[in-house]
């Protein structure tokens, strides 16, 4: 019975996954926007359309509190995985690295932006797609346990 | 989640105080939350409305997209990581109690349905808003009655 009901409590902390990972891509869509001059214009700012360029400080405030939160929510979605047939396999290795360096680049990136490294805009998009593949392939991957085993 | 494995957690000098510590602050999470929602969203049809889409009468501005999805955006995460802790101890202390597994699939639904309703109420009807108020306070009282058992059963129960 308990590890029943921890199924549940684990199966809706993952719906609660989709739902904090489709308001972050609703953010950033609306915020940023996908494409290389969005990106561009966000951090670096746009006269014709009197958008200023982000500041270090600025960058800061946003990043902060995020550091904690991606850490958190890596290692709490993750750790779930221990308790699948992944454990100790070469591929769980992978996604846990892959999620903390793509979580990395997606919030360290706006630094080398603004700091004039255009190379970064494109990272930033690929690693938030990266990002966002790796922890819903993990997802997949628990209902799947959660279902079947 | 090391109290998983500790056999008898009532007992166990370490994990009994730090679980009381936890739930104590759940507790106290649950009803400042409320008098917080009051002062920023507002906990009436008329407040919530008035917070989304602003009073013309008044001079009140309706709220911005982006500061709306960055509001969503936080609370999936406290409740998310609240709801899961809340469950996770609730779980061991009492999965010998009949209900456990309903009383969880109850706070997870409408724990659910409270941002999924906010942001139908933003973005496709304003009919949305008392089935949001009705959701978070029920997820409220599951909620709170669930620390508040796990509570009575880490110190008072036999």
């Amino acid at each position: 019975m308990p590890n029943k009901a921890y199924k549940y409590a684990v199966g809706y902390f993952l719906l609660f996954s989709i739902l904090l990972l489709l308001s972050g891509a609703l953010i950033f869509s609306d915020t940023i926007g996908f494409s290389y001059e969005s990106v561009q214009n966000y951090y670096l700012g746009n006269a014709a359309s009197f958008t200023p360029s982000k500041s270090f400080d600025g960058l800061l405030k946003i990043v902060v509190p995020h550091i904690f939160a991606f850490g958190l929510f890596i290692m709490v979605v993750l750790h779930f995985l221990l308790f699948t047939c992944k454990r100790n396999t070469k591929e769980i290795q992978i996604i846990i690295y892959t999620s903390f360096i793509t979580a990395s680049l997606e919030l360290f990136s706006p630094f080398l932006i603004v700091s004039g490294f255009d190379f970064f805009i494109y990272m930033k998009v690929f690693s938030f797609f990266l990002f966002y593949f790796v922890i819903l392939y993990t997802i997949f991957i628990l209902f799947k346990s959660i279902i079947y085993n | 989640m090391r109290f998983t494995l500790i056999k008898n957690v009532k007992q166990d000098k370490g994990m009994k105080p730090l679980l009381n510590g936890l739930l104590i602050f759940i507790t106290l999470y649950l009803i400042f939350d409320i008098f917080v929602k009051s002062h920023t969203l507002g906990l009436s049809v008329t407040m919530v409305h008035t917070t989304l889409f602003g009073n013309a009468d008044e001079f009140l501005d309706p709220m911005n997209k982006s500061v709306f999805l960055e509001f969503i955006h936080m609370q999936i995460f406290f409740l998310m990581m609240l709801l899961l802790t809340l469950s996770a101890v609730f779980i061991r202390l009492l999965h010998k109690k009949a209900k456990v597994i309903l009383t969880v699939n109850l706070v997870m639904v409408f724990g659910l349905l409270t941002p999924l309703t906010l942001f139908g109420t933003y973005f496709s009807s304003t009919e949305f808003i008392s089935l949001y108020l009705f959701c978070f306070f029920i997820w409220h009282s599951i909620a709170f009655y669930m620390s508040s058992r796990a509570l009575w059963e880490l110190n008072f129960a036999k």
